[in-house]
């Protein structure tokens, strides 16, 4: 473990630089993680309430999900192809129709063998309703899948859904059927089995997730055979404690470190740092279904676009979240397909057209509400400011993510800071479709908007997909239903020794991963 | 003395019957449970089977009865938001919390009771000043803050320790010693007077009388009478914290059953609340009664008020 | 809370007595340790009674290009924002001053609905004895048990935490217990008392005994021990805000300005020594003058 560089800490003559001059004395903290022992520990701050892919919507979960599991199709990170995986090869059969051969001789990691029936258990089970699966939109458009023989399968679509190899190459791993029915969700959860690259050797709630590599992997799968031997995902709730961490070498990777302190972080000799821009999209959601929201002031329509204007998004994205952070007015990410920038009003930051508005809207003093948030809560008290400079006096209320969803699920979230990731998924139905198309998240239940989705949907047609994306996106933003803000970067800290590329969609690929 | 012992378990039953109400409560006044249980996405129908399955339609004096009858058995019900029983993530968290305690009260132990003798021996000299003025100044440090101080210092500057976590003794120094730091001056301020006590006393004089070394009057028949009414503050201050620790654990990240709580309490996870609430209070009223029969045990000579 | 009930006894015992107002003067100026913590905490008062006039910036006004800017003795420090900005750019001074009114207010009034619960249970339990007693002891008995950080978080989320007054209720409800001991105690001390049996031979009501004549000769025991809520009841505020629970942002809590600040700390580490410092000072001031003056109603020198 190198000396980190005391210079940087210590403001001048305190007691902190007599003592940082006695650190030459010795540091005694032995190093746990890293090559040495080949075990790569990775801390994040969420922990997915179950490790189970399709039970959380957690990012720390995808990336369990990548590192246990394997999906039928890979989509290729770097040159978005699609290549085989589970499957080797599919083809459309006709617009609701997907045949797909599967590869032979795979096995989970317990032993079985991998079959049609694992493909045909897995997609049955994950749209029936006792299987609870968090985010419906990743499975609802399967209406079910039928075993051809042992090594093909059909999978039957409800309507067309040209996003079908997207999400078959994203977030539909396959488990196995038969242990899983052994098990059932709860054995499952404690003790699951996948095909992928790393085998999960304990589940330990609230502290995180021990893997090791799976030596019988299958050789030709698009993920190489990894070259870590043994990783720990550790739950480090505390952004700071994280930190700390990582600069002692407690752990090798953290992620979605603020820019302020990844620039501080960049000066240390024994840490990298990477920053890009991501998928993710801040926004501010207000509530305007709900019965409990009857009188909220968000009903009204001038209040909305008042809050699109007080909202200064160059300052949030360029002054605090930085590293490639850009203001969004869509409620989308750009680079998604039908997502259309132009569709979308680009509200100006203009807190005294804000208060006018708030004035004709009946407001003239402001008033007062709650600002739910689940992250950042530097971000959040930013708005909180612009917001409080046009009258509108908001209390901040931080909760787990879990919480923040099922309070406002219950209706209790006039307002709500919340991001979105689009499980990387690169079309607008990923991120639009959840939220405004009347499902479980939808807190505007806007019937028009409905409609454009639903057809945006379900066509095989790009262009009609398009037009009734641009239509949805036009709607919403006319509405001001939300005030998207910027889209986040991501900063990536970890230690030198080892080896990361990070891609634009958010998502770590530790299978990728090696030691200098 | 047997009465007494007797009178006091009573009370003590009887409080931890109160606290359980209490923590009982706790879970019912966080709004619908059948709701709470049966997640956002279910039906009026799920709800109102789960209200049946659970017992929640029975009067809730019964439901209090179930829940303490399982609690005896060691059920404390399932959690909302783990897929686990209650007591299962209680018994993996407990040993961390257990030894956390066990540690800063050695700390502070080792610390106070040395400081307290030498503020006596030397009264009003600046050693005894010093020792007092260390002991106000330490209970005005808001214990997060002295915890930060001590991982900015301590574990990020100078690297002789561990940030954060468990797996070792190390990992431990930290947190005990911030934890540890808070019991100190109340132990400290009771060895002296204890101490100035027992000095004064016509025993003592005797025993100098008969020409005994002071080192011999000082550590073979002062510190041990001064001391018992120490070692019974010591069991208190465990309880104390046992309850204080969340704050500690949330800052090393330990994962105790503060940590337990403080998640549960973020996630509205009551029947974790209020099990760990239940434990930690029957964990203090256990220590408080042994402390209060140690008192009383060494009260004919010592304790006259 | 980490003070025993046993040294509280020890330390009440001696009859308050009432001295004349020079010999407490003597005494005042004599005993180090109350004037420091006067000083102090009478410097920090009128700097919160005066924050309206006296802070140089809007405490919440944000400025997102003006962010961290290190306190003025830094290099790069500016006379213009003398302990800096915070990372939204609001001027730390100025948080700071704002943030004394909430300590003090919520202290204050924390301490004075616990002083009222606790006096009131202590006195009757101490005057009328027996059964009263038995019963209130019992209840101070479960108090005591109960972890009050644990609760007093779990409330708070229930309540949904947030504004200063559920924080002063919260606390106010929680931290009664030392009041009923010692008033309990020291009415106990007081019942047989010559002024308390002539009073009941002239005739006078319980409640003007106990008011009239019985308050205002425990009220001394009373005022150290409120002393000592004050700077526990502050501290537990800056711990709720910190962990989230208590004052919310963006009000300028102390406790809240430390755990914003936390991410900052290890590489401008002024962000949490300046508030922690801050709040160490004030509790140290409030803990110097409770000592004091338990010295000098105790008749022979400190404890």
């Amino acid at each position: 473990m190198k000396k980190l560089k005391a210079s940087k800490f210590a403001p001048r003559r305190t007691l902190l630089s007599v003592l940082l001059a006695c650190s030459v004395m010795g540091a005694v903290v032995p190093a746990m993680a890293n090559k040495a022992d080949d075990t790569l520990i990775y801390a994040a701050g969420l922990e997915p309430e179950n490790v189970s892919p399709y039970h959380n919507n957690a990012r720390e979960g995808i990336i369990l999900s990548r590192l246990a599991w394997d999906t039928l199709i890979y989509r290729d990170p770097s040159t978005s192809e699609y290549k085989p995986m589970l499957a080797t090869s599919w083809k459309w059969e006709d617009s609701t129709n997907i045949l797909l051969t599967l590869r032979k001789g795979v096995t989970f990691q317990n032993g079985d063998a991998f079959s049609a029936d694992d493909v045909v258990f897995t997609f049955n089970y994950v749209n029936t309703p006792e299987a609870k699966v968090v985010t419906r939109q990743n499975v609802n458009w399967i209406d079910h899948a039928e075993k051809v023989d042992d090594y093909t399968v059909r999978v039957v679509l409800k309507k067309p859904f040209p996003a079908a190899l997207e999400y078959l190459s994203g977030p539909t791993p396959i488990y196995p059927a038969k242990y899983f029915n052994k098990v059932g969700i709860e054995g499952y959860s404690k003790a699951p089995i996948g095909t992928g690259p790393y085998k999960i050797t304990k589940v330990m709630s609230g502290e995180g997730v021990n893997l090791e590599r799976n030596e019988n992997y299958f050789t030709d799968s698009p993920v190489k055979k990894p070259a870590i031997g043994k990783i720990k995902f550790q739950v480090i709730t505390d952004p700071d404690a994280r930190l700390a961490q990582l600069m002692t070498g407690a752990i090798d990777w953290t992620w979605r470190v603020p820019s302020d302190q990844a620039d501080e972080l960049r000066m240390m000799p024994n840490l990298q740092v990477i920053s890009s821009e991501t998928m993710r999209v801040g926004y501010l959601a207000m509530d305007t279904a709900s019965e409990q929201q009857k009188d909220s002031p968000f009903q009204n329509k001038l209040v909305r676009e008042a809050v699109n204007h007080a909202i200064n998004r160059s300052a949030l994205a360029n002054e605090l979240v930085r590293g490639g952070s850009r203001p969004i007015y869509t409620p989308c990410f750009p680079t998604q397909f039908g997502c259309d920038s132009s569709a979308a009003i680009e509200y100006k930051y203009d807190p005294a057209k804000a208060k006018a508005l708030l004035a004709e809207a009946g407001y003239p003093n402001g008033f007062e509400t709650d600002l739910y948030a689940y992250r950042e809560m530097d971000l959040a008290e930013a708005m909180l400011g612009d917001l409080r400079a046009v009258g509108i006096k908001a209390k901040l209320h931080m909760l787990t993510y879990a919480a923040l969803r099922k309070e406002q699920r219950s209706g209790n979230v006039p307002l709500a800071f919340q991001t979105w990731g689009s499980y990387s998924v690169n079309d607008a139905s990923a991120m639009i479709s959840v939220y405004f198309k009347g499902g479980a998240d939808d807190i505007t239940s806007d019937q028009k908007v409905i409609r454009y989705l639903e057809k945006a949907d379900s066509s095989v047609d790009p262009v009609i997909r398009k037009e009734n994306y641009t239509a949805a996106i036009k709607a919403i933003s006319e509405n001001a239903y939300w005030a998207p803000m910027f889209s986040y970067s991501s900063n990536y800290a970890f230690s030198k020794e080892l080896n990361f590329t990070a891609y634009p969609d958010e998502l770590p690929r530790f299978v990728e991963s090696s030691w200098n | 003395m047997l009465v007494f012992i007797f009178r006091r378990l009573l009370v003590a039953f009887s409080v931890a019957i109160t606290v359980s109400i209490v923590s009982f409560m706790l879970l019912h006044f966080s709004g619908d449970l059948a709701v709470s249980i049966a997640g956002p996405d279910s039906t009026a129908e799920q709800v109102e089977q789960i209200r049946i399955d659970f017992g929640l339609d029975k009067p809730v004096v019964f439901q209090y009865f179930d829940w303490v009858w399982s609690a005896l058995q060691g059920d404390f019900g399932r959690s909302y938001y783990f897929q686990d029983s209650v007591m299962s993530l209680i018994t993996e968290r407990m040993p961390v919390t257990l030894t956390l305690g066990a540690v800063s009260l050695a700390l502070a132990t080792v610390v106070a009771i040395p400081l307290g003798v030498i503020a006596a021996i030397k009264q009003d000299t600046w050693v005894d000043r010093l020792a007092l003025t260390i002991a106000c100044v330490g209970q005005a440090m808001p214990s997060f803050w002295f915890a930060l101080t001590l991982i900015v210092i301590f574990a990020v500057n100078l690297h002789w320790l561990p940030a954060g976590g468990s797996s070792t003794w190390q990992h431990f120094v930290l947190p005990a010693i911030a934890l540890g730091y808070y019991a100190t001056p109340a132990m400290m301020r009771l060895t002296r007077t204890g101490m100035l006590e027992v000095l004064g006393s016509d025993y003592i004089r005797t025993a100098r009388s008969k020409g005994l070394s002071e080192t011999s009057v000082i550590f073979k028949h002062a510190l041990r009478n001064a001391v018992i009414p120490v070692v019974a503050l010591a069991a208190v201050e465990l309880g104390f914290m046992l309850g204080g620790s969340i704050v500690i654990e949330s800052v090393f990240s330990l994962k105790g059953l503060g940590q337990l709580a403080w998640d549960a309490i973020s996630r509205n996870d009551y029947p974790v609340v209020q099990a760990v609430v239940l434990i930690i209070a029957v964990f203090y009223i256990v220590l408080t009664l042994l402390a209060d029969v140690l008192n009383a045990m060494l009260d004919p000579r010592l304790r006259v008020r | 809370m980490s003070e025993s009930t046993l040294s509280l006894n020890a330390a009440t015992s001696g009859l308050p007595v009432v001295p004349e107002w020079r010999r407490i003067m003597n005494r005042v100026v004599g005993h180090r340790g109350l004037l420091l913590g006067s000083s102090i905490l009478g410097v920090i008062v009128v700097l919160a009674l005066l924050a309206p006039w006296i802070a140089p910036h809007d405490p919440f006004a944000q400025n997102i290009s003006q962010r961290m800017i290190p306190p003025v003795w830094h290099d790069k420090g500016t006379w213009d924002h003398i302990f800096g900005t915070d990372k939204l750019g609001r001027d730390y001074l100025s948080r700071l001053l704002y943030g004394a009114r909430i300590s003090l207010s919520i202290g204050l009034l924390a301490a004075l609905i616990s002083g009222l619960i606790g006096t009131t249970l202590g006195v009757l339990a101490g005057y009328f004895g027996g059964r009263v007693d038995a019963v209130i002891s019992y209840i101070i008995t479960t108090r005591l048990a109960l972890p009050v950080l644990l609760v007093a978080l779990a409330m708070a989320s229930l309540v949904g935490g947030g504004s200063v007054e559920t924080v002063v209720v919260l606390l106010g409800l929680l931290l009664w217990d030392r009041f009923a001991v010692v008033a309990r105690s020291t009415t106990q001390q007081l019942r047989e008392a010559e002024f308390i049996a002539s009073a009941k031979v002239i005739g006078a009501s319980t409640s003007y005994i106990l008011i009239r004549e019985l308050l205002p000769n425990i009220l001394s025991a009373l005022i150290v021990v409120m002393t000592l809520e004050m700077a526990h009841a502050i501290l537990l505020e800056a711990t709720l805000s910190f962990l989230g629970l208590g004052v919310q942002a963006p009000m300028p809590s102390w406790g809240l300005m430390i755990s914003e600040g936390k991410s900052y700390m290890f590489f401008k580490p002024w962000v949490i020594a300046i508030p922690g410092i801050t709040l160490m000072l004030l509790v140290l001031a409030i803990n110097l003058v409770g000592d004091g003056l338990r010295d000098m109603n105790a008749p022979e020198g400190r404890n």
